[in-house]
């Protein structure tokens, strides 16, 4: 009778797969057993005995979980208070360090409300008292009125910083972008690595003094193609870099306001000044954005047909330079694509956009020029880049670029310098007269100098 | 114990830097760990003990491999440094569940709230003592002293430091010339007042 119980483990495990699967033939379900597969097994299932019927129904009808966790083990002190305790919300959980701590907390939270309450009233009174009074003037009122409103910023965040709900939320991912709180913890996050990341890529990859001659993004870009994010930085296949990527924007500041991405290739080669030039890849303007939306879609602009189709201008943003994949000829270094988001002061008119930059406009492009004379101020930054592949041909001939066949050469250069005969004790001995010391000596090769 | 944490941390480098069938990897960790892992005299005299017992085997297994080099000092060092490392002496992380580091979180950002009210207060405190005691000191100054003593004659008398270095004292560091060096004589014992 003791061995009933580890020959009957088996024999359920296996009725339970035959129940759970009994239409299925016994080779579909092998890969998922945890038994290896045996010959015996079917003699096993005809061992029962009667003795273990109630364990079988059990097991049957319904598996028992063994959890420790779930209160059916332990003392029974320990039963009785998992049995009354189960669902207490998290800020009631009857640990009395944690409750005296929240004390603390609430106490420092009520302080700040008050003073946030103090300061919006002096806001008020000092809104509607006349400037003229002051001895600063306007000036000084406006200046104070910053202040104080900032002040109160500060306090709206050191009011919820403590709360254990809030970080809970947050880390979640469900926190409320319109809330001050969740836009400080986040922002805080991004400058905790992928700031630096992005900040480091821009000092590199020199992006400051040859695309811009000052930059410091503040607002979180990322890249995705197809579904995989994209590092900055990285160089990319030119298949995945065909169909325009997927960003994930998050703004840190409060407030609508009216972005346009660009993408630029700042590497392209032009043999007739030997240097290199600017293009631009795609340049989409007017698209609303605040806090709380996350992603934008770069296909979603793709979609409308160009040319002579009306102009694709919805509440989603407008499209000026529709998608041009990245491409790289052969020979020619790296190209880095930089993607630029800009926040605009106010609506631009697409039309001009479009007659500026589309078609011929998209050589020699200048995100500087673009900024200064559409009044843009560049807010977040990430790049990729892209070198000739195997599927840069097929990118070229499908979209209709010429140049596959063009590969870049170096040029070499010669030396100005007249050749010199190489002097020295090594360069007397290396005629065959001096064959015997040849084992001594470094072959330094020709005489004809000037490497 | 130590040779246990030693052995299995440094598992990797020891292979590495010694034939793999030499005895001595083996041998000389436990030794050198006495040695260099204790850091309590309590600690080493406890490794003391382990150590006195085994130097009946260790001269054997030393007679019958025939092989008694001494360790490379640079093998030392570096054993002596990634010591430093072991799991001995960096305690391993907390590991919690989310609620109860929730928890934690909580306790912490409360204690260090208590702690930054406290000091804050105090503080204040200080520096409202030290303001009263500013203003006083002003008050002294701009007062006419008793009878026909001038104005600011009862600040110069408070700012006066007689006797703080008690009853007609000077400092203690006035009591013997500054010297650079110590003297060649520490005490002189015969000296009589």
């Amino acid at each position: 009778m003791s061995r009933c119980q580890p020959v009957s483990r088996p024999l359920i495990r296996s009725l339970q797969q035959s129940h759970t699967s009994a239409s299925l033939p016994s080779i579909a379900i092998r890969s998922f057993s945890s038994t290896p597969a045996r010959k015996d097994e079917p003699t096993t299932t005809t061992q029962s005995s009667g003795s273990d019927v109630s364990k079988i129904e059990e097991a049957l009808l319904g598996a028992r979980i063994e959890n420790p966790f779930d209160g059916s083990l332990g003392s029974r002190r320990r039963r009785a208070a998992l049995a009354t305790t189960t669902n207490i919300p998290f800020e009631q959980m009857p640990y009395q360090t944690f409750q005296e701590a929240r004390k603390i907390l609430n106490a420092d939270r009520q302080e700040k409300i008050a003073q946030i309450v103090k300061e919006t009233a002096k806001i008020k009174r000092l809104e509607a008292a006349d400037a003229s009074t002051m001895r600063g003037g306007e000036a000084y009122k406006q200046k104070r009125l910053a202040s104080l409103r900032e002040y109160v910023e500060e306090l709206k965040i050191l009011a919820d910083i403590n709360d254990p709900l809030v970080k809970r939320r947050f880390e979640d991912g469900m926190g409320d972008m319109n809330k001050p709180i969740y836009r400080y913890l986040a922002e805080n996050r991004w400058r905790g690595m992928d700031y630096k990341i992005i900040t480091q890529r821009i000092e590199q990859f020199n992006v400051v003094p040859d695309i811009l001659p000052k930059f410091d993004p503040t607002m979180d870009v990322q890249l995705s193609f197809r579904g995989s994010k994209a590092a900055p930085g990285t160089i990319l296949d030119s298949r995945l870099t065909e169909t325009p990527p997927t960003l994930r924007m998050q703004v840190f500041d409060a407030g609508e306001r009216l972005l346009s991405v660009v993408v630029m290739d700042a590497d392209v080669p032009d043999p007739m000044s030997d240097g290199f030039k600017r293009r631009c890849h795609f340049l989409a303007a007017n698209i609303p954005w605040d806090p709380t939306k996350k992603t934008l879609s770069l296909h979603r602009f793709g979609a409308t047909p160009t040319g002579a189709a009306p102009t694709p201008s919805t509440s989603e943003g407008d499209l000026a330079v529709p998608w041009l994949p990245a491409f790289a000829q052969k020979g020619s270094p790296y190209h880095r694509m930089n993607v630029f988001v800009l926040e605009q002061s106010g609506p631009l008119d697409t039309a001009k956009l479009k007659e500026l930059y589309d078609g011929a406009g998209r050589d020699s492009f200048s995100i500087k020029s673009f900024r200064d004379k559409f009044n843009a101020r560049p807010v977040g930054f990430n790049l990729f880049r892209s070198v000739w592949d195997e599927g840069t041909a097929g990118v070229m001939q499908r979209h209709g670029i010429p140049g596959a066949d063009v590969e870049f050469k170096r040029q070499r250069v010669y030396s100005l310098k007249t050749p010199r005969k190489a002097k020295g004790w090594e360069a007397k001995r290396q005629k065959p007269k001096y064959k015997h010391l040849w084992k001594y000596t470094k072959r330094i090769g020709t005489m004809s100098g000037g490497t | 114990m130590s040779f246990l944490s030693v052995n299995i941390t440094l598992r990797g480098l020891t292979s590495r830097l010694l034939p793999p069938s030499s005895p001595t990897s083996t041998r000389l960790i436990p030794a050198m760990s006495a040695a260099f892992f204790s850091t309590t005299p309590a600690m080493a005299a406890a490794a003391a003990p382990a150590k006195g017992g085994a130097p009946k085997a260790t001269p054997k297994k030393k007679k019958g491999k025939g092989k008694g080099e001494a360790r490379d000092p640079k093998i030392v060092n570096m054993l002596q440094h990634f010591a430093a490392l072991s799991p001995r002496r960096i305690p391993a992380p907390l590991r919690m569940g989310r609620n109860r580091h929730l928890r934690h979180w909580t306790i912490h950002r409360a204690w260090l709230m208590f702690r930054r009210k406290q000091r804050e207060q105090r503080e204040g405190t200080l520096m409202r003592q030290y303001q009263s005691m500013h203003a006083a000191c002003e008050e002294l100054r701009q007062t006419e002293g008793p009878g026909t003593r001038d104005q600011g004659y009862l600040y110069r008398v408070a700012m006066e430091k007689k006797g703080v270095y008690g009853h007609n004292g000077v400092p203690i560091e006035y009591a013997r010339p500054q010297t650079e060096t110590p003297a060649r004589m520490a005490w002189n014992h015969e000296w009589k007042p």
